[in-house]
């Protein structure tokens, strides 16, 4: 009977490994070609070929990582410009999105054509060489302010933009009191009262970005010993954060405040536009083994079309291709993309030491 | 053949290929198939510094390097410290509530029992995380409503302080109450009463009488419970990264979280994290089967014909009552109104005039009419909890059968196979069934079969246990009785023991039932648009800021659970063993 079972275990394991292991990564993929030739050709008789071929195709899988309502309404918008194109979506967040691109690319089973993923969490899957490079002259619409978003290899298309900044509740923290820099977060004011999500990769990288490894450190130095917050859920935190539970929130997404005020003006809550707004690219990648390469390129295309820029500006994200929805247009952003691995697990690390540090 | 059956009945060896041996090999493959696929996956994994898929991660070349990294630091340990005293006092104080709610419900003559039964299953439903919140709001020091009471009564500010250790071991007892209750209240339905009958006719009290008589009986079902209790506290997340986080109490769960969650997913060191509670397991598991190693001693179920009797509490059965309907006001009756409560508001603000004027039944509506967004998902999810509840509790009740009632070679190993996926993260399970189908050429992924498989594989250890509880309440002279007069064992098991574990398979159903509509991780990793779940459902509500939303789709699974509690009483009380009061 033992033997029975380590028998099997041993088949199990023999063919599980041999699967899992298997190297699947090439040079330039014949996608790539496609899009390359699309590329030297005349706007309008680019634009054709990738209807024309977009229906010959008749259908995408695209991975959202907006969830829920706000996801559906972006491809419904899609579907009714170009009904001929049948999208199946997912929806399910950054990280699992590239884990599990990666597990089907590994796997030589190409499920999904397109993903979009925040800029700074897509190391994993360019170093696995698993994205198509996509020149497309959507970019040319994309303000002068984010144009740093833009990739000049065409590995990613950015087509909106999220931010990390300072926010607090009006009702505990009078503007005058306000904190007006990052470093104002450690003044003994705020002890105990400034909350973080656990460690993002992406707020790491844009505190580096803005302040450097060293100024950086030290930040996290002073914000340990200012006793900071740290509890789990960017919009639950802003909820209790409104609620009155504590009074400044050192990273989160604005635009949950901003809707907040908007169903309930008395909603108190200011954002800190004095001290520097961390702002990264939501961007879409095409699959280098796409089956839906036309189909592929022209939703990717659309995400930048005024269509679809007025519904991220409705639903209070950012732009690139018009004005921010609330956001004033001196804000001081801090734009960037990816930072070397290296660097993102020092601060980790360095966050842990003096941040995530507990009894 | 009466002979021939008795030879090798229960408690004797079988001839060498028998039927009982070939189930039994077929539940080997099974569970080989269902449970070593990600048990290898983590151990391969937690030997490696190469991620799945790259170069060299095929190697024969092993490295301890990710076992220095997660042990290697005073953080760990100090984790696992703060770990062993919230798990240990989180399952003692559940332990305790949930045993004295199955007493007062299932064994005395309390008013208001069935519905002190039914309000405690319904908390099960109610997702984690609005349980952690309503307790911020109940008792955070800034903003709890409660503080606010005791603060205007008797003058004293932030009385409670839900951010503290002690107020983390609170919540989490709380949440594992009902687990608790669900397994001692099975086990207390098969106890003969005419032990307890015995000790009263000597002069026991009914305090003596329950502590040597009742408790001691109960030993299978109150090990399983704490095994289960204990592991589901290490293993809970919300609460420690709601409360802990705020407290500053790191446990196993924030410390693995913090060190592995970032972007790309360090799989070597989450595996290796895996692995202390692979180990812990088995220990559990060891130290499980050393307390319940003599069966005999349990088996409350015989030959005699025996009815459940209700203890008479006199006038004491008020007080019973009342401190049940306190308990299950904590457990149930707030975390559902705070909820009920946010469902009706535009934004979560405090009681106040303005507020109660602010209230509508929009967050409803948005979720009921957007073409059936909410509703499909809630249908998959019962599809999902039914048919995998089923099958599990058929496949546990074979399992448990063969593990406790025949000494037949491999039972061990599948009681280990069935047990191990307890110290599996539901993210691991949830790659390795997706790398697994994968490579399988079986259509399974992007439907609900997928998602069922993995769940059987996640809910196993657990339905294992509400069985084996009941199980070894059975005694062996029934199955002894009926091989004489001629009935082969699949004859025995389906006539005499299936029906006499009701208890435990209507408990085990139960609480797989309902995980399927609260399970998160699994569900997002194998979700596609055809088999989205409840619970990806309340992750998109809950990610996209509405938690006014989520807190109205809460109200709904509660309102869907308790009609179907209600109907399983129906049918348990029409066809189960009568009670004699």
């Amino acid at each position: 009977m033992v033997r029975t079972v380590r028998m099997v275990g041993i088949a199990l394991a023999v063919f599980f490994v041999a699967v899992i292991g298997r190297p699947v990564f090439g040079a330039e993929s014949s996608v790539e070609q496609l899009y390359a030739k699309l590329a030297k050709l005349p706007a309008d008789q680019r634009a054709k070929q990738l209807e024309d071929g977009a229906r010959k195709e008749g259908s995408l899988n695209f991975v959202h990582t907006w969830r829920g309502k706000i996801a559906r309404d972006h491809v419904n918008l899609f579907q009714k410009r170009y009904p001929f194109v049948k999208v199946d979506m997912g929806d399910i967040g950054s990280q699992d999105a590239a884990e599990r691109f990666i597990a089907e690319e590994i796997a030589g089973r190409h499920l999904t054509d397109i993903l979009t993923l925040g800029v700074p969490d897509m190391a994993i899957i360019l170093k696995q060489n698993l994205v198509a490079r996509y020149p497309t002259p959507a970019t040319r619409a994309i303000l002068k302010q984010y144009q740093n978003f833009i990739e000049p290899q065409g590995r990613w298309t950015p087509w909106y933009w999220a931010e990390h900044g300072i926010s607090y509740n009006t009702d505990l923290v009078k503007p005058d009191k306000a904190p007006k820099t990052w470093f104002d977060l450690c003044k003994p004011d705020f002890k105990g009262q400034v909350s973080f999500d656990p460690p993002e990769t992406r707020f790491m990288a844009g505190l580096y970005v803005m302040m450097g490894e060293g100024k950086v450190k030290e930040w996290f130095k002073c914000m340990g010993q200012n006793q900071p917050i740290i509890q789990q859920g960017h919009t639950q935190r802003m909820e209790l954060m409104l609620t009155g539970d504590h009074a400044v929130q050192g990273d989160n997404y604005f635009y949950t405040g901003v809707e907040a005020k908007k169903k309930d003006p008395k909603a108190p809550f200011a954002m800190v536009l004095t001290a520097p707004v961390l702002s990264f690219a939501g961007a879409m990648v095409i699959n280098k083994n796409t089956q839906h390469p036309y189909a592929s390129a022209l939703f990717v295309d659309w995400t930048l079309s005024a269509d679809s820029q007025n519904l991220i500006n409705s639903i209070l994200r950012g732009p690139l291709t018009i004005k921010h929805p609330y956001l004033p247009d001196d804000v001081k952003l801090v734009t960037y993309n990816i930072v070397g691995d290296d660097i993102t697990k020092r601060l980790h690390e360095a966050w842990n030491q003096s941040i995530g540090r507990m009894k | 053949m009466a002979t021939g059956t008795l030879r090798w009945g229960a408690g004797t060896r079988p001839p060498l290929m028998s039927g009982r041996r070939i189930i039994v090999l077929g539940l080997l493959v099974i569970l080989g198939y269902q449970v070593l696929v990600p048990l290898l996956l983590i151990v391969w994994t937690s030997l490696k510094t190469i991620r799945p898929g790259e170069p060299g991660f095929l190697d024969l070349s092993f490295t301890l390097a990710n076992y220095v990294r997660a042990y290697g630091i005073s953080e760990f340990w100090e984790a696992s410290l703060n770990t062993l005293y919230f798990a240990s006092l989180s399952s003692f104080c559940a332990f305790f509530a949930g045993t004295f709610l199955a007493w007062a419900v299932e064994r005395t003559n309390m008013p208001l029992r069935k519905l002190i039964g039914m309000i405690t299953l319904g908390r099960i439903i109610i997702p984690g995380v609005i349980i952690a919140i309503s307790w911020i709001l109940s008792a955070s020091p800034s903003i709890g409503v409660l503080n606010y009471l005791i603060s205007s009564l008797i003058g004293v500010p932030r009385f409670f302080n839900i951010y503290s250790f002690w107020g983390m071991v609170w919540v989490q007892s709380l949440e594992m109450t009902p687990l608790a209750y669900l397994l001692m209240a099975a086990a207390m339905q098969s106890i003969d009463p005419r032990l307890e009958e015995a000790s009263a006719i000597a002069g026991a009290g009914t305090w003596p009488t329950f502590r040597r008589v009742t408790l001691p009986l109960l030993l299978p079902a109150a090990a399983a419970a704490a095994l289960l209790l204990f592991i589901q506290t290490i293993e809970s997340f919300e609460v420690p990264l709601l409360l802990g986080g705020r407290a500053r109490v790191a446990v196993y769960t924030t410390q693995v979280y913090f060190n592995t969650s970032r972007m790309p997913t360090d799989w070597g060191l989450s595996s290796t994290y895996s692995m202390v509670l692979l180990f812990l397991s088995l220990g559990l598991l060891y130290v499980y089967f050393r307390l319940v190693r003599h069966g005999e001693r349990y088996q409350t179920i015989t030959g005699k014909d025996y009815r459940p009797r209700r203890i008479d509490l006199g006038a004491w059965k008020y007080l019973t009552c009342a401190l049940s309907l306190l308990l299950v006001f904590f457990i149930t009756g707030l975390p559902f109104l705070t909820m009920l409560y946010a469902s009706l508001l535009p934004r979560f603000r405090p009681p106040s005039a303005e507020t109660l004027e602010s209230m509508s039944l929009i967050n409803y509506r948005t979720l009921l009419t957007e073409g059936g967004y909410a509703l499909k998902p809630l249908w998959n999810s019962t599809l999902l909890g039914v048919g995998t509840a089923t099958i599990i509790m058929l496949l546990v009740a074979a399992i448990s059968y063969f593990v406790h009632k025949t000494r037949l070679g491999g039972r061990k190993i599948l009681d280990f196979l069935a047990f191990a996926p307890i110290a599996l993260p539901s993210v691991v399970l949830a790659s390795a069934f997706l790398w697994l189908y994968l490579l399988v050429p079986l259509p399974v992924i992007g439907t609900l079969s997928i998602i069922g498989l993995a769940y059987l594989t996640r809910y196993l250890p657990f339905a294992l246990r509400f069985v084996s509880a009941s199980m070894v309440q059975i005694h062996t002279e029934l199955e002894e009785a009926a091989a004489v007069a001629g009935g082969g064992w699949w004859r025995n098991f389906r006539h005499i023991y299936l029906p006499l574990l009701r208890p435990g398979l209507m408990a085990g159903w139960f609480w797989v039932m309902v995980h399927a509509y609260r399970e998160l991780t699994i569900s997002l990793m194998l979700a596609r648009s055809s088999n989205r779940t409840a619970s990806v459902i309340i992750y998109d509500l809950w990610s996209n800021g509405s938690f006014q939303q989520l807190s109205a789709f809460g109200v709904l699974m509660f309102t869907i659970l308790i009609i179907l509690v209600s109907i399983a009483q129906k049918i348990s009380a029409r066809y189960g063993i009568q009670e004699r009061v």
